[in-house]
């Protein structure tokens, strides 16, 4: 049975099915129950949005409210998972990262490796990304490619409810550290999403609109957009593009992208992340190193600006790539586009 | 043979001595073959603290875990880490116990609960947490041991740890093996306040000092704090002054000690000297049965490094094993 | 010139096991420095700048060292000028021995002991007539004065400036003796108990079953430690010309049982089975086959089944600060009440 549900929703659904179904699974995170000790509601948050209410009522004790101690919890997090239990830690923002990054990239990244391969680490760290939120730049960043950057680590970016439920399934269940990283402005999309538990296997990316002229490939919140795009391209300009949500970040799905490339022969990468060393770069240069022939024009880029997120709401809503910007990259890979 | 005055069978106490022996003739074979240039990379010798390792595990089983430092050849085999593994390991070789991917600071099996040397200060802390809350969550007693020296007690993570740990009431010991170096920096000069134990008092939990050279007094406080902990008594601190007998790694010349202080430490605080007299003064065994342990304990070290010599060095096929590669 | 005066911290007392096994306190290296700089204070107060100091690495003398500093960099005046002493530290009761025997050489007037029982008998075991001012900072703390450290210091600078007569201001103090065989004796301030376990291992004594025998040169029932056994049957005070020895037994056979306060928090049923005065100079020999023995709540010296342990309790062995006796003759003082001598 499917019905529409928000991602919030199927996270949460994904978090309870998994705490149900695997007795090693528990919740750690600052707030994720939220009046922990406090003298009113017990779980008077579930998550500074929300997102983990009416867990704590059913699982009790396995979802544990942390001090603000991002390394200490983290990290336990982490050591619990190598001692055998599957913790799910939030981490309540990805620019918090920062203060316990050494546990990320250092410790649970490189146990597998760095032990010959004794060593299973299998922590999922769940956090928010993406502008869009009037939160400034220390809670709105997009930081994916700091992790894509680690081996070892998987990263992965969900654009919607279904995937976001099958997705966090599949990472709970995974033997390596997974790095979940939940659009903000997301939280309130829905979808049909099925009742029952399912996985999504990692390194599958989704192609969510079909076309010959033009590949634009993104992931999170700017598949909306480039879909926004791939529409008024296709009223406006006949062009028929073809959008793929990589949905993984770590292990990404390089043949559905470039056999995608090979067919429409044109690439526009779009990223929330800053434009150096970014996604998009990394598939941009991915496309010239490999089906380089194919291109019919030079790879494009939309991200956001280099520089950190603006406060101010006029300043945000151009620091995120918009449907007018793709059209535009689009618009430099065929010349019969219209501008925008 | 008289009465055993000794917390431990006779059995026990040879045992100990043999793993402070084992951890003693390792370090010091490592620093003769270090100098001979064989061994990649660098290491960081446990020589002279072997008595705070081998006090706090003989009070442990496979079920409690412990996270090590980058000084983690004595933890490793107190811990029951094969010492052949470890050697080979060392030597960047296939038969290692990291298959030659990890290296002197990255010793681990975690089938006996080591969870790790670790090459970053002060990162075993909060792992150990999550190691204890594991125990916590499965209820089987076992117990959560991290070390780390007077240097790294002044990262973030070990304090946060502690207050984690208090906050939990999770069964850790946190064991500070204070050498008096962060490196080559004194203790005096890196700390506004030297006390280990006052930083436990702050978190709320108690904190012991003992004497980290004496095998005994390690043994019986770490029984205490380790029962306490296991009987789910909470988180301690327990705070061994040892004496470093090498420098921060193999190759440091060590001219910010005072003359003579190796020489002075190797003479008068030496674990294994100490011991071994305390055994035979109480008539329970002689020198020759020490010599007989010291003999076997050589051969054992002598095998490790010859077949850690002629092993295989890793394939390199081994690059890309053992971590998702998406590229 | 006013007079020296020594200063000996340990940084480690009151840091044992009975933190675990008890519910012992365990006094912060910033308070112990504090206490000192306040001891400083009631010393510059009568004009003595000159202090000697035991270097130490647990961090007392960097805090006070700084504290200093701040005093004088806004030109406090009557800042006390610290001399750490040179010699090496190794980190053990070594240290205080040393240093107590260096402040002897140098002739200080006083040495203020920060420090529990322990800490205490090896300064009075060292420092030979020197008066002692104890402040302690240990865990049991029989022997050492529980006492605001500015008053403590203010004493001893009167004492140890002449304004208050030794005579009024120094008392002569009892300790035991212990000796193993001719080996040369130990001593203990309080107390000596002689227990079955054969080790020294983490010193402190909590294990009751292993108590057998307990002498103590004073017993008072308000103390905690092997010295509040006694004081429950009999109290000796710290002047009374006798001491006290007790045979313990299991408490379910003895005929006397009390529940004693044995540490900080910690009360255990200990039985007796006799016990008797001690006399000055009388050895008595113990009856403990092998064992070890506690001087003041530490096991110190192990023994087994071939050598002879001995105790004697010693008048007049050592020497310290009347504390209440040298404020309370300052006060009838007319000449100080008109700011005589007074350095502030």
């Amino acid at each position: 049975m499917t019905r529409k549900i928000s991602y919030k929703t199927a996270i949460n659904e994904a978090l309870d099915q998994e705490m149900t179904r695997d007795p090693s699974v528990i919740l750690l995170g600052e707030d994720i129950v939220g009046g922990a000790g406090a003298p009113g509601e017990a779980d008077a948050w579930g998550g500074v949005l929300g997102v983990t209410k009416g867990l704590y009522a059913k699982h009790g004790d396995r979802l544990l409210d942390t001090p603000l101690s991002e390394s200490a919890y983290v990290g336990a997090a982490i050591g619990a998972a190598a001692c055998g239990m599957r913790p799910v830690a939030e981490l309540m923002f990805i620019d918090f990262m920062g203060v316990c990054f050494d546990q990320i990239f250092n410790q649970a990244a490189k146990f597998r490796y760095m032990f010959g391969g004794k060593a299973k680490t299998p922590v999922v760290i769940r956090t928010m990304v993406g502008a869009g939120f009037r939160a400034a730049a220390q809670h709105s960043q997009m930081l994916t490619p700091i992790f894509t950057h680690i081996p070892g680590l998987k990263v992965i970016c969900p654009s919607n409810a279904y995937d976001a439920k099958g997705l966090l399934i599949q990472s709970i269940r995974d033997d390596d550290p997974v790095i979940f990283c939940e659009h903000k402005n997301l939280y309130g999309s829905e979808c049909a999403v099925p009742t029952e538990s399912y996985t999504i296997p990692f390194g599958e990316a989704n192609i969510v609109r079909e076309g010959k002229d033009v590949t634009i490939v993104s992931y999170g919140l700017t598949v909306h957009r480039a879909l926004d795009a791939a529409e008024s391209l296709a009223r406006k300009d006949r062009i028929e593009a073809e959008v793929i949500d990589l949905r993984t970040l770590s292990p990404i799905d390089w043949d559905t992208v470039m056999e995608s490339v090979e067919k429409t022969g044109r690439l526009v990468v779009v990223d929330e992340a800053h434009p150096r060393c970014s996604l998009a770069c990394d598939i941009a240069a991915y496309a010239a190193q490999h089906v380089f022939e194919a291109l019919k024009a030079a790879p494009q880029m939309v991200t956001a600006p280099h520089t950190p997120t603006p406060f101010s709401p006029s300043l945000e809503d151009i620091y995120i790539p918009s449907a007018d910007a793709i059209v535009a990259a689009v618009g430099k890979t065929i010349a019969r586009v219209k501008a925008a | 043979m008289s009465d055993n005055p000794f917390p431990l069978s006779l059995e026990d106490l040879m045992r100990a001595y043999r793993t402070m022996r084992t951890i003693r003739d390792f370090e010091e074979r490592l620093h003769i073959e270090f100098a001979k240039g064989d061994i990649p990379g660098f290491v960081h010798l446990y020589a002279g603290e072997e008595a705070v390792a081998t006090g706090v595990q003989m009070h442990l089983t496979d079920i409690d875990r412990i996270a090590s430092t980058h000084r983690g050849h004595g933890h490793c085999i107190a811990k029951g880490v094969d010492v052949h593994e470890m050697m080979a390991e060392i030597y960047g070789k296939a038969t290692g116990s990291c298959r030659g991917k990890g290296g002197s600071m990255h010793i681990a099996d975690l089938s006996k609960g080591m969870m790790g040397a670790n090459g970053i200060l002060g990162a075993g802390a909060p792992l150990i947490c999550g190691a204890a809350l594991a125990s916590k969550f499965r209820g089987d007693r076992g117990v959560g041991i991290t070390y780390f020296g007077d240097g790294a007690a002044n990262q973030g993570t070990v304090l946060e740890s502690m207050n984690l740990a208090a906050a939990w009431d999770l069964p850790v010991v946190f064991v500070v093996e204070n050498n008096g170096y962060a490196e080559s920096t004194s203790v005096e000069f890196a700390t506004g306040v030297d006390s280990y134990v006052d930083r436990a008092s702050g978190f709320g939990m108690p904190g012991v000092t003992v004497d980290g050279m004496d095998f005994f007094a390690v043994y019986e406080a770490a029984g205490e704090i380790i029962r306490r902990a296991r009987d789910g008594g909470g988180p301690a601190l327990l705070e061994c002054s040892v004496a470093r007998f090498y420098g921060h790694f193999e190759g440091d010349a060590q001219t910010y000690k005072a003359k003579g202080e190796n020489e002075y430490n190797r003479e008068n605080r030496d674990c294994l000297k100490s011991f071994r007299k305390r055994v035979c003064d109480a008539g329970l065994a002689t020198d020759r049965d020490f010599d007989q342990i010291d003999l076997e304990v050589a051969r054992l070290i002598d095998d490790a490094v010859a077949s850690a010599k002629a092993a295989p060095l890793p394939k390199p096929s081994e690059l890309l094993t053992d971590v998702y590669v998406s590229y | 010139m006013p007079p020296k005066v020594g200063v000996i911290a340990n940084p480690i007392s009151g840091r044992d096991i009975r933190r675990i096994v008890a519910k012992a306190n365990s006094l912060q290296i910033a308070d112990r420095a504090n206490m000192l700089a306040r001891a400083l204070a009631g010393l510059s107060a009568w004009g003595i700048t000159d202090v000697l100091m035991m270097p130490e690495r647990g961090g007392i003398t960097g805090h006070i060292m700084r504290h200093l500093s701040h005093a004088a960099r806004r030109g406090d005046s009557g800042a006390i000028d610290l001399t750490l002493l040179k010699m090496p530290v190794t980190g053990s009761a070594e240290d205080s021995r040393r240093a107590a025997r260096i402040m002897a050489e140098e002739g200080v007037a006083a040495i203020i002991v920060l420090g529990g029982d322990g800490t205490h008998r090896i300064v009075a075991s060292t420092c030979g007539d020197i008066p002692i001012a104890s402040m302690s900072t240990g865990t049991n703390n029989a022997f050492a004065d529980m006492r605001e450290p500015t008053v403590t210091g203010y004493a001893t600078g009167l004492v140890a400036t002449g304004v208050v007569p030794r005579a009024v201001g120094v008392k002569a103090n009892k300790w035991l003796e212990v000796r193993i065989d001719d080996e040369p004796p130990e001593v203990a301030l309080v107390d000596v108990a002689v227990v079955t376990q054969q080790n020294i291992g983490a010193r402190a004594l909590w294990r009751t079953d292993t108590f057998r025998e307990l002498y103590v040169a004073f017993a008072d029932p308000q103390l905690i430690g092997m010295s509040a056994i006694a004081g429950l049957v009999e109290p000796v005070g710290r002047r009374e010309a006798s001491g006290l020895m007790l045979q313990l037994a299991p408490a379910d056979k003895a005929p006397t049982v009390v529940a004693a306060p044995i540490a900080p928090g910690l009360i255990e049923k200990i039985g007796i089975d006799n016990w008797r005065r001690l006399r000055p100079g009388e050895p008595v020999f113990s009856s403990v086959e092998a064992g070890s023995v506690a001087l003041d709540g530490e096991r110190e010296l192990c023994f087994d089944s071939r050598q002879k342990v001995s105790v004697r309790l010693v008048e007049r062995a050592f020497n310290t600060i009347d504390v209440a006796a040298a404020v309370h003759f300052a006060a009838q003082n007319d000449a100080l009440r008109k700011g005589a001598r007074l350095a502030v």
